[in-house]
């Protein structure tokens, strides 16, 4: 069979992937946001002087990074279902796969972040009659921001990449799209040529735009 | 004005400040010496409560700071009325701390407007008045990054002014500035003492020490060995400790 990339365009194939793509681009968002805020608060626990809340949360890390997202999904979508007959939909149990996963990862950059900041900032802060919670609002976090971006755009790359894993809880995102036009046609190589084209394009968007967003956060004369 | 009486503190078997009492009145400028490791500036940043103490009590203006007696025990006050104490007492630092990702302006400003809930225009006016009054009004909108550090502790000693505070405390200011800028610094200070302001001042500069302070506290290995006017202390003090650490601080 010789190559030919234009099976690409064949077949209403095109739309189907470009479907999947929309589908891996607002689920990954959604797991984003979800991401982001859960692995704030996990960060934050994780530094509370409450006891048990810093350990609730050190678990939380322990298991979420320490087990494999396909095994996760699994559990979440069929485990659920036919073990504690708690049936969620397929995208509903990816958007909290993915991005109960993923704030681990980014609770241990929050955290990071947050630690690599002077001391003597809060120590500024409170002196002047200021909160914990509120130094750290508008002194601490505006800073720990911008040294977060950098590995938050790994973190997000990687997020995107995993939602591929979703085709086997029957999401139908990009992944999903491509086998099953593969399962028709047998052109495995242009197909999935195509895919990584497609995921590479969203990735890439993401680098530039966290990139246009570090530059506009380091204000000028401003370290951090 | 501030009351410690017989403060410890430790780190871990380490026993930084024992049984350490002292008495600031109203409108007095107290200059705090000894050598490094003394526990002078341990003690300052006790005064605030950035160092916790294990044994004693230390008052500021008659309320406590930090450490409360609940049912016969010592236990640490509530937060918010820890922040009330702290907004009267204002801290400079030997590396300054300010916000590096806020303007100059913003830096004096922020406190009044979270603690106080001061209004933006009135935070403002304030500002650039405390601003006007250490000489760097024409720096309000740049970063602190774009200061020499005599300029950061002076935008420093601003920011602590803007919350209006009853005492001031300075721990070590000019230690880590460039000898040509101690200068600028001292001079706010000296400015800040004329008008009667209540200080406490950790420093090496014997000549401020001198010149400004009412007292003179000796520190040494944690304890408070001398106490006395600048005259007695540095033409004639009763411990040999503090002639010996005067005869190295003042020979060269």
């Amino acid at each position: 069979m010789a190559l030919d990339f234009m099976v690409i365009f064949e077949d209403n194939n095109l739309i189907a992937l470009l479907e999947g793509l929309w589908v891996t681009v607002s689920m990954t968002f959604m797991a984003l946001i979800l991401s982001a805020v859960l692995g704030l608060i996990i960060g934050l626990g994780r530094m509370s002087k409450q006891k048990w809340i810093s350990v609730l949360c050190s678990w939380y890390l322990a298991w979420f990074r320490g087990t494999p997202l396909l095994v996760q999904l699994m559990i979440l979508y069929y485990g659920l279902a036919i073990g504690m007959q708690v049936d969620l939909s397929a995208s509903v149990a990816g958007v909290l796969g993915l991005g109960m996963y993923s704030a681990a990862y980014v609770s241990e950059i929050v955290r990071g972040a947050i630690q690599s900041i002077d001391k003597g900032q809060m120590e500024a802060g409170r002196s002047l009659g200021m909160s914990h919670g509120k130094t750290m609002l508008k002194v601490i976090l505006p800073q720990a921001v911008r040294r977060m971006l950098p590995p938050l755009c790994n973190e997000f790359i990687a997020l995107t990449k995993n939602s591929s894993l979703l085709s086997v809880i029957t999401v139908s995102e990009l992944m999903r799209a491509g086998n099953l036009i593969v399962s028709n046609n047998f052109r495995y190589f242009e197909i999935y040529i195509g895919i990584a084209v497609l995921y590479f394009l969203v990735n890439y968007s993401i680098s530039v735009i966290i990139g246009r967003l570090e530059r506009k956060l380091s204000v000028e004369g401003a370290r951090a | 004005m501030i009351s410690v009486k017989r403060i410890h503190k430790s780190y871990g078997k380490l026993h930084v400040l024992k049984d350490v009492s002292l008495n600031v009145e109203q409108g007095e400028v107290v200059v705090m010496i000894g050598p490094s490791g003394s526990g002078k500036s341990t003690l300052l940043r006790c005064m605030n409560y950035l160092e916790q103490i294990q044994e004693g009590s230390i008052e500021i203006e008659g309320k406590p700071i930090g450490l409360i007696q609940k049912n016969g025990k010592l236990v640490e006050m509530p937060q918010k009325e820890l922040d009330k104490v702290r907004s009267e007492v204002g801290m400079v630092f030997q590396n300054f701390n300010l916000f590096p990702h806020v303007s100059v302006l913003e830096n004096v400003m922020m406190a009044p407007m979270t603690v106080k809930k001061t209004k933006r225009e009135e935070a403002e006016k304030l500002a650039r008045e405390l601003l006007r009054k250490v000489g760097l009004a024409e720096k309000a909108d740049m970063y602190p990054d774009q200061l020499s550090g005599g300029q950061k502790q002076r935008v420093a000693i601003a920011r602590a002014l803007a919350m209006k505070p009853k005492v001031m405390l300075f721990d070590e200011p000019t230690s880590a500035l460039d000898p040509e800028l101690v200068g600028e610094v001292l001079t706010v200070m000296k400015q800040l003492a004329a008008e009667g302001m209540t200080m406490v001042v950790v420093t090496h500069e014997m000549g401020f020490a001198r010149e400004v302070a009412d007292r003179v506290v000796v520190m040494d290995g944690g304890t408070l060995i001398e106490d006395g006017t600048p005259e007695k202390i540095f033409t004639a003090p009763d411990q040999p400790r503090t002639q010996a650490f005067l005869s190295k601080v003042l020979s060269h």
